[in-house]
């Protein structure tokens, strides 16, 4: 048994920019419903009447609290002090918005502001028998996980490696209440301080015969563009199998690849 | 590869060491070689000699002047000799306006393409505003002062190896209060993106996160879903997204060491932090770091199996692999499939079609065994072994059951 409170924001459809379920924050919700079963409170901070929140409503979820705030304000203070009082074990969040600032600095001030410990990346959440630790698994570069446990309360974001999140249903989503609690929050001052206009891609920065690369210049980009990589080529002909194998191993454990 | 224009009358003026009563010259050869004055003589030969690369299997030529030592021997002695790349001169900043923090990363205790990116984009700041750049990172070997660091805050060693992220953003909230730097950079990198927001939220202040065009007045990051760029003056905190700048070309700075700032040991609250086993075919293949490649020239497939297993391996194979269906079509690389960035890629009987070559062109080292000796793919090798794979497979199975000892 454990209190669990998901904060959600709402996402952007990439190609069609269509409010829609932010992925990540989607993955929280999923992964909240695989812990054992305690009070759950999912938090948005925004306008309530956003269509985009009954999607997570209709993964299952009964109730959705709004701390309803004009476009533009800073969320931050008001989930905390939202959070505080809820005073759940474990906080689960998305690992960066979408559609927002997308700075993925929120989950680390509202743990600064609880004073609670912050696991980034999380896949998957174990809780031990008695719910006063967890053994947490985060996703690393390259597929590669790292396990390590933290005592409850605590906050985590969560990888978009992690379990996917089931699909939202039509019913549960016009059943599910929204509660609104409207907050005052302050003006974020510094996202109004930039200037904000459409993206557009750059030129990819090229790494050779990039100036200050070190070689450079144009015949190495030339050489870059049109000859294939070739490699230093060590060639065995016809060996034994034997010698072949004992070759490719030894290349390996050079290469650091496998144990010595 | 220029000579001097001969000026024969400027010669013959040198060479007067008396006018009266009668004009007399040297006839020493030597005395009057240094003085002989005129423009600079262009030599075409010369240069072409010197900007010749090789001439096999076809000419290639390297005008820019930076051609190789082989090309500087083959010129003729006493022309054309080119100055070594003299080493860039000392650059000392000792009373510097401001202070720019560079937080590098140093995954396993190296220093990453993206930490020398953000000592760049941190040079960068520094010298708009005559302000020097402290690196701050777990110690090591590296040459900070090539690296382009004015200072250095040594963290402890251990720290690149482990995780600590507490301790670390401990140790630099107390040099950020120290030392109250203007700018502190961070690479957006997964463990150096968590640093940078844990050192903001403790410091009260925000982040600008994932910085993708950076100059000394203005910075831009991609927001609301990747839909729109904001940009503003630099703030306190930023984080580089990699690849967004280019790293420094040669630069000697200084590199004086800092003492690091002392911080209270407070426990972690992350314990225990271990590193998990993973399934190497549960692993997306362009992530992958390992993989073990089949081609239409493997027919055994159990062993196949066998030794992705062993090996640690994730399985990939080519298009007609995956298209007979010995392989899932994910698993496929290649131009229609994925394109693999994987460190080690060892690939069975496969011929290194064009479009199988293009999956591979970010990998680091290609181990290939083929029976043919003139299959695409042993030129890419860096180990190609003429074999049948049919043999080779086992025995290299049996040597990965052995653990090498066999
Ligand atoms: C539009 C298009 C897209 C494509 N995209 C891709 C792609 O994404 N990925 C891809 O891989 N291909 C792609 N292809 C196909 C590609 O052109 C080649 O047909 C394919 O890569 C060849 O695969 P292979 O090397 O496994 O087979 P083969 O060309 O049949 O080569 C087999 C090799 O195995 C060797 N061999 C045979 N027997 C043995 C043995 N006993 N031991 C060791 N070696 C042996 C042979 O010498 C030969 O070199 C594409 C083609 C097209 C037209
Ligand atoms: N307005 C919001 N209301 C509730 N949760 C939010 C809100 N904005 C962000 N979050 C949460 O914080 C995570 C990181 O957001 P951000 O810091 O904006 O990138 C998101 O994935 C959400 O889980």
């Amino acid at each position: 048994m454990v209190d669990v409170a998901i904060l959600v924001s709402v996402g952007r459809h990439p190609a069609s920019g269509q409010a829609r379920r932010a992925p990540s924050d989607a993955r929280a919700l999923e992964l909240a419903f695989g812990l054992p079963p305690g009070r759950r409170d999912a938090l948005h901070a925004g306008d309530p009447t956003n269509p985009a929140l009954r999607d997570y409503l209709g993964m299952g979820l009964e109730r959705l609290t709004v701390l309803a705030m004009a476009e533009g304000r800073d969320p931050t203070d008001a989930l905390a002090a939202r959070l505080r009082g809820l005073s759940p074990g474990i906080i689960l969040t998305g690992n960066q918005a979408e559609g927002g600032e997308d700075s993925g600095m929120l989950p680390y001030v509202v743990a600064q502001a609880l004073g609670l410990a912050i696991v980034p990346d999380v896949v998957a959440i174990a809780l031990d028998a008695e719910g006063r630790t967890a053994e947490v698994v985060q996703a690393l570069a390259r597929g590669q996980r790292r396990a390590l446990r933290v005592e409850l309360p605590f906050v985590a974001t969560v990888h978009p490696a992690a379990p996917a999140a089931r699909p939202s249903a039509f019913g549960p989503a016009r059943r599910g209440r929204i509660e609104v609690v409207p907050v005052d929050a302050p003006p974020d001052a510094f996202l109004t301080a930039c200037a904000a206009r459409p993206w557009r891609d750059r030129p990819k920065r090229l790494s050779v015969g990039a100036a200050g690369g070190g070689t450079g210049g144009a015949l190495e980009r030339l050489r870059a563009a049109t000859e294939a990589k070739a490699g230093q080529g060590r060639v065995l002909v016809e060996p034994s199998p034997d010698e072949a194998a004992r070759a490719i191993w030894d290349y390996l454990q050079e290469q650091g690849m496998q144990p010595r | 590869m220029t000579a001097r224009r001969r000026d024969p009358r400027a010669e013959r003026t040198a060479r007067i060491v008396q006018t009266e009563p009668r004009r007399r010259l040297v006839l020493d050869p030597d005395a009057i070689a240094a003085s002989s004055g005129g423009r600079p003589r262009r030599d075409p030969r010369a240069r072409r000699a010197d900007a010749t690369l090789q001439t096999a299997p076809r000419l290639r030529l390297d005008w820019t002047g930076k051609g190789t030592g082989a090309a500087v021997s083959m010129s003729a002695p006493g022309r054309g000799q080119r100055a070594a790349p003299a080493a860039p001169p000392l650059r000392v900043i000792e009373n510097p306006a401001c202070l720019i923090f560079a937080a590098l990363d140093r995954p396993d205790g190296a220093l990453s393409a993206h930490d020398r990116q953000l000592l760049a984009a941190a040079r960068l700041l520094a010298d708009a505003v005559d302000g020097a750049v402290v690196a701050v990172a777990p110690d090591g070997a590296d040459d900070w002062g090539a690296l382009g660091a004015d200072r250095v805050i040594p963290l402890p060693a251990a720290w690149a190896a482990e995780y600590a992220p507490e301790r670390r953003a401990a140790a630099l909230v107390a040099a950020i209060a120290r030392w109250s730097p203007l700018h502190v950079l961070f690479p957006e990198s997964p463990e150096g993106g968590d640093l940078a927001r844990r050192v903001a939220a403790a410091c009260g202040e925000r982040l600008f996160a994932g910085v993708e065009s950076l100059s000394a007045s203005r910075v831009a990051r991609r927001a609301g879903g990747g839909a729109t760029e904001l940009s503003c003056a630099p703030s306190r905190f930023l984080s580089i997204a990699a690849d967004a700048v280019a790293p420094l070309g040669a630069v000697r700075h200084e590199a004086r060491r800092l003492d690091p700032p002392e911080t209270s040991p407070d426990a972690p609250k992350l314990r225990e932090a271990r590193r998990l086993p993973v399934d190497p075919d549960g692993v997306g293949l362009g992530e992958a770091d390992f993989i073990l490649s089949a081609g239409n020239g493997v027919t055994d497939w159990v062993v196949f199996a066998d030794l992705g297993r062993a090996l640690g391996a994730t399985r990939a194979g080519s298009r007609v692999v995956c298209d007979a269906g010995h392989l899932p079509r994910d698993r496929q690389v290649g131009a229609s499939g994925t394109v693999v960035s994987a460190r080690c890629y060892l690939a069975f009987g496969i011929a290194g079609a064009p479009q199988h070559l293009q999956g591979v062109g970010g990998v680091e080292r290609v181990v290939a065994v083929n029976t043919d000796l003139h299959a695409a793919m042993i030129k890419r090798a860096d180990l190609a072994i003429i074999a049948d794979a049919q043999a080779v497979m086992p025995a290299l199975l049996r040597l990965a059951g052995e653990g090498g000892h066999g």
